[in-house]
């Protein structure tokens, strides 16, 4: 029994050691499935909650401009797992009031509720979030709240400067195609943050249709934060310009934010 | 968005935080202009009803709406009122929407003044909803937030471990608007020959409170609801007095209710029950007030492809004593089944980054045939400027519930600027 125990425990060093080797030979050079897992982290779940002023600019082809000023918070039941999200949306004046509940689920469909303040009316949604708009932005829920890494197969590209930062350049595909709009992605992921300073979509056809820039990196109370977020549909020319000022993290968020009372009275401090 | 300094009123409604006094209060509202003009002229008339074939159209008005919120960190205020100026009857009239304070404890939340109560999942179909409705306004063609009247009423929400409790006291009754003799639409009278009315309202009296409780709790991603309500049909019934004489009164009603609602099959699904029981003609004989009765809703909510979604709901209505109610139903009243079925489809595609919303809504009975029809093109100008234009049509044997509106089917248009 003792012998077969240690057999095992050999067999389970080997490749440990073998990988050891090979990281002392070649420093620093993760996978690719290990630099969006760790890039889904730092763009996503900092923190244990997160609480931001945003502002999106839409901004079209020919220059007309549509503004949507919402305060943002997050809260993460786990890393890399179940998130809560509450929005509350300060304009355009159609808008104003009304707030906006998410309950995220690695793996399967959110819970998603809007709450309509002229007709005291809370309201589940049912719109899918790898395609849907957010807010008539150019983000999707998805590119908001984050896509699970899972759902694509990577692969590190190369190594390139995006600007100033090095960046791990990683091509992911999606594994149902059918789910989504694109047919690969790829993304510039920062060495030195892990955040995407850089992704670009590209359609069924495989030709470019979105661009996501990180503008601008700021670090908040130990973490590095995405404040301005650009996307431009390259196919017609639409983009979206979001703006995050007074970020806060880990500011013991209370879980009930995050249910029908807070949809319905949110609180003060969101609301101003 | 403007904002008026108010530091004085907001020192005193809060005597907190001295950093409060300095901050503004915000200022909303928004000016509008509404018309609906009439598909169909109505040729015959009778005399109570004459308005609606003299008027070609059923809404001409202006509104100024303005809203004041002022917020502290435990409190806030809300006032919406409104300045209506009626071009089709040239009057001008002033009217509070909303106007109540909020007051917000670690587990208790309290609503006082005058409140919109919106309960239960159904589109356009209530149940458990059993709070006041103008009618008038939806068939006009202004938008949906006017479907909804305030109660002057007291509501307490509790929240303990998850589970919340809504207690909402309404001490003033406020009836449903509905078409009414004078007015401009066209409707199914059965007593059109008798022109004096009256109506008697429940009057204020603790006798009289109408009570409503609503305990609901989210499991597992669904949300359940349970209902109980005490108080009166918000329609009137009628009963010929000598003279003769019309008069209206508001029968009293219980409702029992419940509802559940959360994802599954893609999409979202709703259900939702409630028996109605009318406590003063549980037999069914009296013909003048409506029968207890079960009613029942479900319905499925799906996004098909990008920005455009359907949803489709399925209502029943089974009266009890059914046979009571055709065995003394009056002369002139419509000959309703024990089971009334009622379908609803509905379609919102999204354009234009969500500036332009084409919509339709589309209910119909099909064991009664009567059934409306209502499409609307919504497009956001710019941030603060919105018009719609839309259609509302109705259709069916003229005593029943939808097609009795067939002659005030219009075509409108809505003009808001915001602020």
């Amino acid at each position: 029994m003792a012998l077969r125990l240690l057999t095992i425990a050999a067999a389970g060093l080997a490749p440990a050691l073998a990988a050891l080797a090979l990281a002392i030979a070649a420093p620093a050079q993760p996978s690719a499935d290990e630099v969006m897992a760790k890039a889904h982290l730092a763009m996503f779940y900092p923190g244990e909650d997160l609480r931001a002023r945003v502002t999106m600019r839409l901004i079209s082809r020919n220059g007309g401009e549509r503004v949507r000023e919402l305060t943002m918070t997050r809260r993460d039941l786990r890393d890399g797992g179940e998130q809560r999200y509450f929005i509350y949306f300060h304009r355009p004046p159609d808008v104003r009031d009304m707030t906006f509940l998410v309950w995220k689920y690695p793996g399967r469909d959110d819970d998603r509720w809007l709450y309509v303040p002229a007709l005291k009316l809370v309201r589940r949604i049912a719109a899918n979030d790898k395609r849907s708009s957010f807010a008539g932005s150019d983000f999707s829920y998805e590119d908001v709240s984050g896509r699970e890494p899972e759902e694509d197969a990577h692969k590190l590209v190369r190594e390139e400067r995006v600007g100033e930062r090095a960046a791990y350049v990683i091509e992911s595909v999606p594994k149902d195609p059918a789910s989504v709009d694109f047919s690969r992605k790829l993304s510039w992921i920062d060495t030195a943050t892990w955040l995407p300073l850089k992704e670009e979509y590209y359609d069924r056809r495989g030709e470019l249709s979105r661009v996501f820039t990180a503008e601008e990196l700021k670090e908040v109370q130990g973490f590095w934060t995405v404040v301005k977020r650009v996307v431009k549909n390259v196919q017609t020319g639409h983009r979206t310009e979001a703006v995050l000022d007074g970020v806060r993290y880990d500011q013991k968020l209370a879980p009930d934010l995050f249910g029908e009372r807070a949809l319905r009275a949110p609180p003060a401090q969101l609301v101003r | 968005m403007k904002r008026a300094a108010w530091p004085l009123l907001l020192a005193v409604l809060g005597g907190e935080a001295e950093s409060e006094a300095v901050e503004t209060i915000p200022f909303h509202g928004f000016v509008q202009g509404a018309s609906a003009y009439r598909l169909v002229q109505p040729e015959r008339c009778p005399h109570t009803q004459r308005l609606a074939c003299e008027e070609e159209f059923v809404l001409g008005e202006g509104r100024v709406r303005l809203e004041l919120e002022p917020r502290g960190e435990r409190w806030s205020l809300t006032a919406k009122g409104e300045l209506i100026w009626d071009a089709v009857a040239g009057e001008v009239e002033g009217e509070l929407r909303e106007g109540y304070l909020d007051l917000q404890f670690p587990a208790l939340d309290l609503r006082v003044g005058r409140q919109i109560v919106t309960w239960g999942v159904g589109d356009l179909i209530f149940i458990n909803d059993v709070y006041p409705k103008d009618w008038v306004a939806f068939i006009s063609g202004l938008p949906l937030e006017y479907l909804k009247k305030g109660s002057d009423a007291m509501s307490a929400t509790g929240h303990w471990r998850g589970t919340s409790a809504q207690l909402v006291l309404i001490p003033r009754f406020e009836a449903d608007t509905l078409p009414e003799a004078g007015g401009r639409l066209r409707f199914h009278d059965p007593m059109a020959g008798i022109e004096a009315r009256r109506t008697d309202e429940p009057s204020p009296s603790l006798d009289l409170l109408e009570t409503g409780l609503r305990v609901f709790r989210n499991v597992a991603g669904w949300d359940l609801s349970l209902y109980a309500y005490r108080g009166f049909f918000r329609a009137p019934a009628a009963e010929v007095e000598p003279g003769p004489q019309l008069r209206f009164f508001f029968p009293p009603l219980n409702v029992y209710g419940a509802s559940a609602q959360g994802a599954a099959l893609g999409g979202v699904l709703s259900f939702e029950a409630g028996y109605y029981d009318s406590r003063a003609d549980r037999s069914g004989r009296n013909p003048g007030v409506e029968n207890s009765s079960f009613r029942f809703l479900t319905g499925y909510q799906r996004e098909i492809v990008a920005d455009l979604t359907a949803s489709g709901q399925y209502h029943v209505q089974v009266m009890q004593n059914h046979d009571e109610f055709l065995r003394t139903r009056g002369p002139g009243m419509a000959r309703r089944p024990a089971v009334r079925h009622v379908v609803t489809l509905r379609l919102t595609r999204l354009l234009w980054h969500q500036t332009l919303r084409l919509g339709v809504f589309a209910l119909a009975s099909p064991n009664e045939g009567d059934w409306y029809a209502g499409p609307e093109a919504r497009y956001q100008v710019t941030d603060a400027l919105s018009t719609t234009l839309g259609m509302n049509v109705f259709g069916g044997p003229r005593r029943s519930e939808f097609g009795q509106f067939e002659a005030n089917s219009n075509v409108f248009a809505v003009v808001r600027y915001a602020f």
